[in-house]
């Protein structure tokens, strides 16, 4: 094994881990405030992503289109906390999890009809030939996708440990009795949350764009993966979620590199049983799941 | 009491008879109510675990590609007959599922239905990787159809009787699961964990219990499917399956059996109706639901059973459970 794949597959595990990394964290957002982690969220991953497309399509400067899809899917994500999680917060938890999927699914369907079943990828964000590093190659994109990643991390941080806002948010995840008491208002809070969260989800799929073929069924992989890094984080935090993120993505990255690209979901699956057992055994009922069944 | 056993009856003769009377036109109908019929097993099994028992599962899929894929490569690669081969798969479920459920149902709420997630994809990945048995990506061929005491079911008028002969079977055990005082204890789980194992019950042991039913019913219901169809391609064992047939639980109703079974069917035969909107099939189905969990909380069979109730044909004649 020679040195140049090794830096080649830390490359793809750098891309990989940003878009879970990212995937974690707006699916963590949400669960810190609204104790619902939602099955839809890689909806807005790709609507994100075909959004930027066709408005780049049609001539929109790109940094516009990258804003504008941005709104759209946060628009979108707080319409939908409003209007189909709101009514159900109150039932069974499997009647929450069954809503998100409904959600997904209707979405999913959407973008079907609107960019229909061909694949779409988009423009880089910018020329240039890929950075050699011995014989490993940098694609300029991805130091795109990490420094996207960075500033909106960075950017979150502010939000939650500089604003007012961000603060009244966390407070009423810690103490939604007491923040609500000293007049925040919880539902403001959600909507919040949501559309942060949903942003997020289409900041993933837009930086990520322009590296892969993607169609309205593209969701599903980078959700599945962003469950499993809050899995592995146990939804302590945001910075073990991207923590997490990154863990999986060069896990991934690895296991496709030296052992095999058929089994790496089998490795990945595999790591987060194995620690769903650890983290049961250490905490039995705490946390995650206070909302039982 | 009486009423009930009038609608039991009649359901029974329109099986009966359904291959002459409407499925008599083609064998096409009778090939539909096959597919039904598996499906319905699937949704009642996965209703077990998750309407009585409590406990979310995204994992169906695994057991029922377990069941098929144990039907299909016994009969084809190892000539073994699909009676055998039937209960070589009924019992390869039964044995995962127990080794499974005994660790994985410690867990709960989403931290649950990540894990069968990612059993269910496990099982999917392995399917497409262990080529030499399964035939990976392009499938696995030339399964025989079903045989017993020496009669070959290679007409669909056959096999649709003995499909759903399985399914009153599966319908008859479900029932007879949650009558009997171990369905008393999943309700006293799902209801309260923690208060029923102040009385004594081993959670544990009665979780993985019905893991181990349910899972064999799946698994069932894959070896019917390879027999049907005579060829297994992986993607209809996905994830998707999987929240398909939980998507059937909540559509007609949890934790009364016979929602799950009519959600099974609705769901099922929706697309046969509208096949001319395959396009918008996935928005449709998505846009039901939400109607669904938002407006009847006790699914599509609660609303049934309510309208029943209004046309006296009293409650208890259709609605399940309590009415002894």
């Amino acid at each position: 094994m020679d040195i140049s794949q090794i830096i080649q597959f830390t490359f793809s595990g750098l891309t990989l881990g940003s878009i879970y990394a990212l995937m974690a964290v707006s699916l963590s957002i949400v669960y810190k405030v609204s104790r619902v982690i939602s099955f839809a969220q890689g909806e807005f991953f790709v609507f994100g992503a075909l959004t930027m497309i066709t408005l780049t399509g049609i001539g929109v400067w790109a940094p516009l289109a990258f804003a504008l899809s941005v709104l759209m899917a946060a628009l979108l994500g707080s319409i939908i906390e409003q209007a189909l999680i709101r009514p159900v917060l109150k039932t069974t938890l499997g009647t929450v999890i069954t809503m998100t999927i409904a959600i997904s699914l209707a979405l999913r369907g959407l973008a079907l009809l609107l960019w229909g079943r061909g694949s779409h990828t988009s423009a880089t964000f910018s020329s240039g030939e890929p950075i050699r590093i011995l014989d490993a190659a940098l694609q300029i994109q991805v130091l795109w996708i990490v420094g996207v990643t960075g500033a909106a991390l960075l950017l979150i941080w502010l939000f939650f440990e500089k604003t007012m806002l961000g603060i009244a948010i966390r407070a009423s995840a810690d103490n939604p009795v007491g923040a609500s008491l000293v007049g925040i208002s919880i539902r403001k809070v959600n909507l919040l949350a949501w559309s942060w969260g949903s942003g997020l989800g289409a900041v993933a799929g837009m930086v990520v764009a322009p590296l892969y073929f993607l169609q309205y069924g593209s969701g599903v992989l980078p959700m599945v993966n962003g469950f499993i890094a809050i899995a592995i984080s146990g939804l302590k935090s945001i910075p073990a979620a991207v923590v997490a993120g990154f863990f999986l993505g060069f896990v991934e990255a690895y296991s496709i590199g030296f052992v095999s690209s058929q089994f790496s979901e089998v490795i990945v699956f595999t790591v987060l049983i194995v620690v769903l057992q650890i983290r049961s055994k250490a905490a039995s009922g705490a946390g995650f799941d206070e909302k039982g069944m | 009491m009486m009423k009930r056993r009038i609608i039991s009856i009649a359901a029974l003769l329109f099986l009966a008879l359904y291959p002459v009377t409407f499925g008599g036109s083609s064998p096409y109908h009778s090939a539909i109510m096959i597919v039904l019929g598996i499906y319905v097993i699937l949704a009642i099994s996965l209703d077990l675990l998750v309407g009585f028992a409590g406990q979310i599962s995204l994992g169906h899929a695994a057991f029922y590609a377990i069941g098929a894929y144990a039907s299909g490569i016994l009969t084809v690669t190892y000539n073994m007959s699909p009676v055998g081969a039937m209960l070589v798969g009924l019992s390869l479920s039964g044995v995962i599922a127990a080794f499974i459920g005994w660790s994985v149902l410690k867990l709960r709420g989403y931290y649950l239905a990540m894990a069968t997630m990612g059993l269910a994809a496990i099982t999917h990945t392995l399917i497409i990787g262990m080529q030499s048995l399964t035939g990976g990506a392009s499938g696995l061929r030339d399964v025989p159809p079903f045989r017993i005491f020496g009669i070959s079911m290679d007409s669909y008028v056959h096999y649709y009787y003995f499909v759903w002969a399985m399914v009153v079977l599966v319908i008859v055990c479900c029932l007879a699961i949650i009558r009997s005082p171990m369905g008393r204890t999943l309700m006293a789980i799902h209801s309260d964990e923690a208060a029923a194992s102040t009385l004594g019950i081993n959670c544990a042991f009665q979780k993985t219990s019905t893991f181990v039913a349910s899972s064999m019913f799946a698994s069932l219901a894959g070896s019917l499917y390879a027999h049907y169809m005579g060829f297994l391609a992986p993607d209809d064992f996905s994830i998707f399956t999987s929240v398909h047939i939980l998507v059937m639980v909540f559509l007609g109703g949890v934790g009364t059996i016979y929602g799950a079974a009519f959600g099974a069917m609705f769901l099922k035969l929706l697309p046969e109706l509208t096949h001319t909107f395959q396009d918008y099939e996935l928005l449709g189905n998505g846009l039901i639901l939400i109607v669904v969990l938002v407006f009847m909380p006790k699914g599509l069979w609660g609303v049934i059973t309510a309208v029943g109730r209004k046309l006296k044909l009293t409650g208890d004649a259709i609605s399940e459970g309590n009415s002894e």
